[in-house]
């Protein structure tokens, strides 16, 4: 590996200059700003809004598209940059999109459960934009943890759903290599509650110790030999800034989360009870397009691939992506693939 | 290993010095000073140097609470330090109450501790063997950068895989869950210490204003759901935005008013 005759020490002072340059460049990129199309806000409830993009074409007659993230993470990660946006994608293609943003929640709010979030906020949200285009069924895009929302909406209002998309989303929280889900397994939901409110960093500390080398070192380490341009650094700033930009969790519907879905995995047991209705994935007999990661560490793809089991629909189609679960969403090869197959699974049912 | 930030106060930059930094001393036991290289004596300085890292990145958290160094509970030193080891507990979490119960959750957690010590440990070490393992006993120091990341990326997928192989295991998950559980219950204790401490000053308890809370929450359901009593105040229009078509406001009203009959109202939690 060595090569005969370089002077000693002189890789090392290689690596020490490159150390440096990549530092000041990445202390140049600082200043990046995240989220790139226009929107304007058009409803809220509590912490909770609703936002509108601004069309970028014509039309495409479809029914508007509602999107809904997840409450862990921001959801700008789906507008980060022009050429990383899926929300861009969708727009160029004549969409109608809306985009819910589920805020910053207070400790006022921790009694705040997911009958709220589902009822009155994400319901909130389907009945404004509904009422925009006369009642119609919108469609509907469930990210992540907000697909999870999204099933038990379409599952107990399903004339409100004409469509549904799933991305990166679990539904059977107990297949083998689902690490987050063992170790939340054995904790203390009640415990957990009386807490409060659990703070975005903790959730993200959770994420990060999944594959903490890869995660918190590797990434960085690869900066230096990669050399990546100016561009590509503000990209990656971007990235992290979304990364660790997690907001708090309100500690009724975190306990929820936690208890029904990854312990109890009430989904696929069908044993989910919310609000007094029974959610029953096989009430769902809308179109669903079922997109996952095939390297996702966060949710793996058994637990996404799940859904074509249990839903209703006759018209279900799951397919992989050769990608991570951040990857989904932003990567340069899945920023193509990922808006493709939605914009062409919809065209198709138009 | 602590991380320089989260949220909005994350600094990238500080993250790549501090991890640019242990890559650049790792490269130089690696021999890429020049000095030549015996693999073989290079597992216990790297299974130290990983078991260092670990204990930083993944418990650092425990002990920077109970030395008080998390104020209010939850700080920006858990952002890469494990989901477990971010909950507030210690001894500043329970100062000066000095009761029995939060110094038997203080020891229980010093005991657990250990036991997670031990995992990082074994951990640590099965990494570097199998790093050593794989490396070969003809492979030369790094002469490059990119060598060098090469020699990185094996050692990262060595670490990874070794890690993987204890944390998926299920005496693993279930030591985790009961540090968290354990610093869940110190939390409590330190909750339960404030409220008799505000009690005894005469103001508010969190519970009472919990209560209120609730029955707030529950008043504005009943309101909803009686359909011409004045609107609950939380669902609006964003300022300057279209109002909502007559339909959709009754189909709004009507999905509010639904939960009413079949919520239980909430007392205060503890």
């Amino acid at each position: 590996m060595n090569d005969a005759g370089a002077a000693p020490g002189a890789a090392l002072a290689e690596l020490t200059l490159q150390i440096s340059a990549t530092l000041a460049r990445l202390r140049s990129a600082a200043g990046v700003t995240v989220g790139c199309s226009l929107k304007e806000r058009v409803w809220s409830c509590g912490k909770t809004t609703l936002y509108r993009y601004a069309p970028l074409a014509p039309p495409a007659g479809s029914p508007p598209v509602l999107i809904c993230f997840a409450l862990v993470n921001r959801p700008y990660v789906l507008d980060l940059q022009p050429d990383r946006s899926l929300v861009r994608r969708l727009l160029e293609a004549g969409l109608d999109v809306y985009l819910i943003d589920w805020g910053d929640p207070e400790e006022s709010d921790r009694h705040l459960d997911l009958e709220d979030y589902l009822e009155r906020h994400l319901g909130g949200c389907v009945g404004h934009v509904r009422a925009q285009c006369g009642g119609t069924p919108l469609d509907l895009l469930g990210v992540c943890q907000g697909g999870v929302l999204s099933l038990c909406y379409t599952a107990l209002h399903p004339q409100a759903v004409g469509r549904l998309i799933t991305l990166t989303t679990p539904v059977d929280f107990h297949t083998s290599g689902n690490l987050l889900s063992k170790w939340v397994r054995g904790i203390d939901t009640a415990l957990l509650e009386r807490c409060g409110n659990v703070p975005g960093e903790l959730l993200n500390g959770l994420f990060l110790a999944l594959m903490p080398l890869r995660l918190t070192q590797q990434k960085y380490v690869r900066l230096l030999t990669s050399q990546p341009d100016q561009r590509a650094l503000e990209d990656f700033v971007r990235m992290e800034k979304w990364i660790f930009d997690s907001p708090p969790q309100n500690a009724a519907a975190l306990a929820q989360f936690v208890r029904w879905f990854y312990q109890e995995n009430r989904l696929v047991r069908d044993t989910l009870t919310i609000g007094g209705r029974r959610v029953r994935l096989a009430d769902i007999r809308q179109p669903l397009l079922n997109l996952y990661a095939s390297e996702d560490h966060i949710v793996p793809a058994s637990a996404s691939s799940a859904l074509g089991e249990h839903v209703g629909s006759r018209d279900y189609t799951g397919c992989a992506i050769a990608t991570g679960h951040i990857g989904m969403y932003v990567s340069r090869a899945a920023g193509g693939e990922v808006p493709g197959r939605i914009i062409s699974w919809l065209a198709e049912r138009s | 290993m602590q991380n320089p930030g989260s949220g909005s106060t994350f600094k990238p930059e500080e993250a790549y010095a501090a991890a640019a930094g242990r890559f650049f001393e790792m490269m130089k036991t690696f021999g890429m000073s020049g000095a030549t290289t015996d693999w073989k004596s290079l597992a216990a300085p790297l299974a130290s140097q990983f078991e260092r890292w670990l204990q930083m990145s993944q418990a650092s958290p425990w002990f920077k609470a109970a030395a008080g160094d998390t104020p209010g509970g939850f700080g920006p030193a858990s952002a890469a330090g494990g989901f477990f080891g971010a909950l507030p507990l210690g001894p500043a979490a329970v100062q000066g109450a000095q009761m029995p119960r939060a110094l038997e959750l203080l020891g229980r957690l010093a005991q657990l501790q250990g036991q997670l010590a031990g995992h990082w440990s074994q951990i640590a070490a099965t990494a570097a063997q199998r790093f050593i393992a794989r490396l070969g006993s003809a492979a030369a120091p790094p002469a490059t950068p990119q060598q060098a990341l090469q020699l990185y990326e094996l050692w990262v997928n060595c670490a990874e895989e070794a890690y993987a192989a204890t944390v998926h295991r299920e005496d693993f998950s279930r030591l985790q869950a009961e540090l968290a559980n354990t610093s869940a219950a110190l939390l409590a204790e330190q909750r339960q210490q404030a409220e008799a401490l505000v009690r005894s000053f005469g103001l508010p308890t969190r519970n009472e204003v919990d209560a209120l809370h609730a029955q707030l929450q529950e008043l504005r359901r009943v309101l909803a759901g009686l359909g011409t009593a004045p609107r609950a105040p939380a669902p609006q229009p964003a300022p300057g935005a279209t109002p909502p078509a007559k339909r959709g406001r009754k189909r709004a009203a009507g999905r509010r008013g639904a939960p009413a009959g079949r919520k239980r109202a909430r007392g205060p939690r503890r």
